[in-house]
């Protein structure tokens, strides 16, 4: 049974990121054998005067294939890991959803994409969840996260939106590499230009330091960007500065 | 490079693009610290684009430290 996991608003200026907590969070199902987790991806969510954050607004989220049997242990462990990590002064949200339960997935997509351009409140995200048959559920300080918790579970749902936490690691020669070794060595979807072009397998790439991949209909590709400057090869990876839109 | 804001607080006033100068403005600051790694933007790491004292705002950012 597929679920979605997303946590927000965990951290403070001096603490570990939300990332790091939902990386944990992942690892500690695996660790509990209580199934396989997903890479996490980082959603931007509304920057506005009105929307409390620590210095970014962003959620992450991470997919997880469990027993329905282990579902209610699972959100109970999070939620008291969320009460137990979350730094002094944040506002930690817990979202869980059963992907083949969710009653309105374009609901919750929308609600997705309402909090990355308007000012949303718990309010709006506790009626949805309840409405939707979606765990919703705040740990700490004003449980303003639930928002952005929501919110991460619809854009990720979307496989539209966010960039995968960490960066790919991928062997090369000479900081080259074949389109087709890049994904012997990932779970990349595919290696992708910023135009949606996907590229052939012998296709050269020279690989930048820590190369990011973004979650683009339903999959993870590393984004790549014409090499303009008489490179060895036609393509480089995107760089970082390029992928902030995602 | 910085403004003060309505609250007295540094703001960034070149927004959300200046690669160049907000790696300019990090390297002439001595309270950088680097945010973690999934909330960095620029490409080289030392840049106020990247730092944890960044507070992010619809126009640009302002700097957390005291102004």
């Amino acid at each position: 049974m597929n679920v979605l996991i997303c946590i927000d608003d965990t951290d403070n200026l001096e603490s570990r990121g939300t990332g790091e907590l939902a990386t944990i969070l992942a690892e500690e199902i695996e660790r509990r054998s209580w199934g396989s987790s997903d890479f996490v991806t980082r959603h931007q969510l509304l920057v506005h005067p009105d929307v409390p954050y620590t210095s970014h607004n962003s959620s992450m989220c991470f997919a997880a294939d469990i027993d329905l049997a282990i579902l209610d242990s699972l959100i109970a462990y999070a939620g008291d890991f969320l009460r137990e990590e979350s730094a002094v002064g944040s506002d930690p949200g817990l979202c869980v959803s059963v992907i083949d339960q969710l009653a309105d997935p374009e609901a919750v997509i929308a609600f997705g994409r309402s909090a990355k351009e308007e000012v949303l409140n718990k309010k709006l995200a506790y009626d949805l969840a309840t409405q939707l048959g979606v765990h919703l559920s705040e740990h700490g300080g004003t449980g303003q996260g639930v928002v952005g918790a929501l919110a991460g579970i619809g854009l990720r749902l979307s496989g539209n939106d966010g960039r995968m936490k960490g960066w790919l690691r991928i062997q090369t020669h000479d900081g080259l590499a074949s389109v087709g070794d890049i994904m012997a060595q990932t779970d990349l979807g595919g290696v992708r230009t910023l135009d949606g072009a996907l590229l052939s397998a012998t296709e050269m790439v020279e690989i930048e330091s820590k190369p990011k991949a973004v979650l683009l209909d339903g999959k993870i590709y590393m984004m790549v960007s014409p090499v303009t400057d008489g490179g060895r090869v036609r393509w480089r990876t995107t760089p970082r500065s390029q992928l902030k839109k995602f | 490079m910085w403004l003060k804001d309505t609250q007295g607080k540094k703001a960034f006033r070149h927004g959300h693009d200046a690669f160049n100068r907000a790696s300019e403005a990090a390297a002439e600051c001595g309270d950088f610290r680097p945010d973690v790694e999934e909330e960095w933007v620029a490409d080289e790491e030392r840049s106020c684009y990247n730092c944890r004292l960044r507070r992010w705002t619809a126009e640009s950012f302002v700097c957390l430290l005291p102004a």
